[in-house]
């Protein structure tokens, strides 16, 4: 059923609850996907705007060796991914960012590359960072088949059979990216509005319709390998499994700044998850089909939940307790009770958030926000920014010190002189050009620190500015204290974007650096998440989603929760 | 650490804005330049390629001074010697005047960085400022836009910065970036130079900290 949003006063909506209720590791860590991730709005548009795919070259030999081009196309737009495949040996197949090569390289490319363009992509695709790359690439990537899974799915497709789901499922991709890159990295296109226009301008958008053309293009690699070795008795992927296959990814601390380096767009992208929440919490009652929505929804949960296996003894403890709690959320009495009463999301979450883990709440969140496409989905041209490079020059010293002190206080209470405070430090790697952390009394380094420990630079912007007359304009006491420019441009984004910061110590002993990758990569649309420590993860991106012969069909934006059945 | 300036441009490569953005900054940062002042440096090394301005001699000579101690931040101590380094302070400066209303002056280096700073703040927040020199108007934002009436030189010159109250008569169009900007030529010695410059605020991974973090 469809809801005119327009007769839904979001002034009554509920307020929004607290960034320092949000902004806490822990509950960011606990996000799951939602309709707002990056990946569920892609889908949204290529069904919207009849997005069609077709490749247009296929020169792939029988050992898998060759290039390829795949073309997407609207009405107003054309982009290529650039496929080229390569022979690599066992041993040269790593997940490391700094792997030299790799089983397949990608560039996403505005319009449809000339023959000279693709000569010049021959050369550069493969060498990845190290190549030159021209304007039309919006991306650049890589994978490497999951060998395991894709040589036991080539076998059986060539023999004639369907893979085995639990095989499938347990894996959940036949290829595993290593790296996305996009925004100008290496010469690529700049994220810029005149360069990306209209379909891709929202975040990460380029890099997810990378990653979706890469899943497609896996799998028909395997069904046409399947073909070249069994020939008249090879069977194709059926739908159904095809379907279930997403992209891998293994994702680490080269991530985790991001959240830290764009404190606007964070809080542009936590403040429409927010509000969308709220606007949920805030309907007054709910038709027949949107219950039953709900219902199959927390039903749908579960059983992802029950094909959601990891290793990694913390989150399996955390799956465990989630699939515990959801049914006894869905076999709760009241539960059908609750979706006939006024306000029925806002009851069922109230009535059921003391008594589950923080797991279970952000996935009854993502829950309840996915039956209301009509109600949220404007949101998501909220979710982009530009990032401004001067502040607001209204604000003075004594504006400052009480921002600090109201919005602040979560970094003014961290005892910044204990060595557990200062367990970790932040810092660029020579060897991958990436994020690391260091531990302080082991590492050498500190001296070259990136700037994360964000309460010590409050602290001590607060012990300037007292002693500044308050009357002093904030950019005058910039002038005069340039050490603490950086961290006052923070405060005063901060009082503006109140989701912009972490409230927690990124320094200290207790950080899970794991917390703040599962938090982006939930706006991304990731499932699966397989923490191999706390300082990496893999995923899945764009499992369950439709392909793209299955973009026309009823339901299509619909994939929430992959489940595959029998697995 | 002398660094030693190529003046020609024989051999150019392509680099992107954000190239531009992140190798200044950290190339600022390797010799100890404060985080915030960096970062304003890197903006407006990226608005200056993004117009078709170089920004690259001016950049590598600006952190070779001040590694040497030969550039201050203070916008008092101010001479024709010891003159206003726009490319570190220019934002700084803008939002001091534009804050406090006043007009300053003084022997600014390298204007252009100055320019690039009065564009931004001008478009971010719409506040028109006016650029002179002893005898006429250099440079002056308008409604979001940025006009000049100077070819632009790398040289110490005696400037007034202050707010604009009034709509000059003029015929000048609007700066605006040239078609295709967010990928420009630069020569390929400055830029490797200035990527030396950002290697030096890597660390070399140790053993702890390459446990568990994808090996």
């Amino acid at each position: 059923m469809k809801i005119n949003h327009s007769k839904i006063d979001f002034k009554n909506s509920i307020p929004l609850r607290h960034p320092n209720h949000v902004m806490k590791l822990d509950r960011l860590g606990s996000f799951h996907q939602t309709r707002l991730s990056f990946s569920r709005q892609l889908i949204d548009e290529l069904i919207n705007n009849k997005w069609n795919t077709k490749i247009i070259e296929w020169n792939i030999n029988s050992d898998g060796i060759g290039n390829a081009v795949i073309k997407i196309f609207s009405k107003r737009k054309i982009y290529s991914l650039i496929v080229f495949c390569h022979q690599i040996n066992d041993n040269e197949r790593s997940d490391r960012v700094i792997a030299e090569k790799w089983d397949m390289t990608f560039s996403l490319f505005l319009g449809t590359p000339s023959k000279i363009e693709l000569d010049i992509l021959s050369k550069n695709l493969k060498i990845q960072e190290l190549g030159r790359h021209i304007p039309k690439q919006l991306t650049l990537s890589r994978a490497n088949k999951s060998v395991r899974i894709f040589n036991s799915v080539l076998n059986d497709l060539s023999n004639g059979k369907q893979p085995d789901k639990t095989l499938i499922n347990n894996i959940g991709y036949l290829v595993r990216t290593t790296a996305v890159y996009g925004n100008g990295k290496f010469g690529i296109a700049d994220y810029l509005s005149n360069t990306i226009d209209g379909t891709l301008n929202k975040p990460f958008q380029a890099e997810m319709l990378t990653v979706y053309l890469i899943r497609y293009f896996s799998i028909e690699l395997v069904n046409f390998l399947a073909k070249e070795q069994g020939k008249d008795k090879a069977a194709r992927l059926s739908d159904e499994i095809s379907r279930h296959i997403g992209v891998g990814n293994a994702t680490g601390l080269g991530m985790a700044p991001f959240l830290i380096n764009h404190p606007k767009l964070i809080h542009k992208w936590i403040e429409a998850r927010e509000i969308a929440i709220s606007r949920v919490l805030s309907i007054r009652k709910l038709n027949k089909y949107q219950k039953n929505k709900i219902l199959n929804l927390i039903e749908k949960a579960y059983l992802y939940t029950t094909q959601w296996k990891v290793d990694d003894l913390i989150q399996s403890k955390r799956i465990k307790n989630l699939r515990r709690e959801l049914k006894k959320i869905f076999q709760n009495e009241e539960l059908t009770n609750f979706l006939e009463e006024d306000f029925p999301l806002q009851n069922i979450y109230k009535c059921f958030e003391n008594n589950i883990s923080i797991e279970s709440q952000e996935i009854l969140n993502s829950i309840f926000l996915e039956p209301f496409p009509e109600l949220i989905n404007d949101l998501c041209i909220e979710m982009g920014t530009v990032e401004e490079n001067t502040f607001p020059i209204s604000y003075n010293v004594e504006k400052l010190i009480e921002i600090i002190k109201d919005k602040y206080n979560w970094a003014l209470e961290i005892n910044i002189n204990k060595t557990n405070e200062n367990y970790f430090f932040w810092y660029t790697s020579q060897s991958k050009l990436e994020p690391r952390l260091g531990i302080t009394d082991k590492d050498h380094g500190i001296e070259k620190q990136l700037p994360f420990d964000i309460p010590k630079q409050v602290q001590n912007a607060l012990k300037i500015l007292i002693d500044l007359p308050l009357e002093m304009t904030a950019a005058e006491a910039m002038i005069l204290h340039p050490e603490i420019r950086s961290i006052l441009k923070r405060v005063i984004i901060n009082d503006n974007y109140n989701f912009s910061e972490i409230h927690n110590n990124l320094l200290g002993k207790n950080m899970r650096p794991i917390d703040l990758l599962r938090c982006k990569l939930s706006f991304f649309g990731a499932s699966k998440y397989d923490p191999k420590s706390n300082l990496w993860t893999r995923i899945t991106l764009f499992q369950g989603a439709p392909l793209p012969h299955q973009l026309k069909e009823d339901k299509a934006s619909e994939w929430l929760f992959p489940y595959l059945v029998n697995a | 650490m002398a660094l030693p300036i190529p003046r020609q441009c024989l051999n150019m490569v392509k680099v992107s804005l954000n190239e531009i953005y992140s190798e200044t900054y950290k190339a600022y940062r390797s010799v100890g330049v404060e985080w915030g002042i960096a970062k304003d440096s890197a903006i407006l090394s990226k608005w200056l390629g993004e117009y078709g301005f170089n920004f690259l001699g001016s950049t590598l000579k600006t952190i070779d001074l001040y590694n040497k101690g030969s550039i201050s931040l203070s916008l008092i101590e101010n001479n024709h010697q010891k003159p206003f380094y726009a490319a570190l302070m220019g934002l700084p400066l803008v939002e001091y005047v534009s804050a406090s209303k006043i007009k300053w002056q003084g022997y600014v280096y390298d204007y252009k960085f100055l320019i690039a700073a009065m564009a931004i703040i001008g478009k971010e927040q719409n506040i028109n400022l006016i650029l002179s020199d002893n005898k006429k108007t250099i440079a002056y934002t308008l409604k979001k836009n940025i006009y000049m009436f100077k070819e632009v030189m790398t040289k110490t010159e005696y400037f007034y910065l202050e707010p604009f109250y009034y709509k000059e008569n003029t015929n000048i169009k609007a700066l605006k970036p040239p078609r295709n900007s967010s990928v420009l030529d630069v020569n390929e010695k400055c830029w490797e130079k200035l990527k030396l410059l950002a290697f030096k605020t890597y660390v070399p991974e140790s053993r702890t900290s390459k446990s568990g973090a994808g090996y």
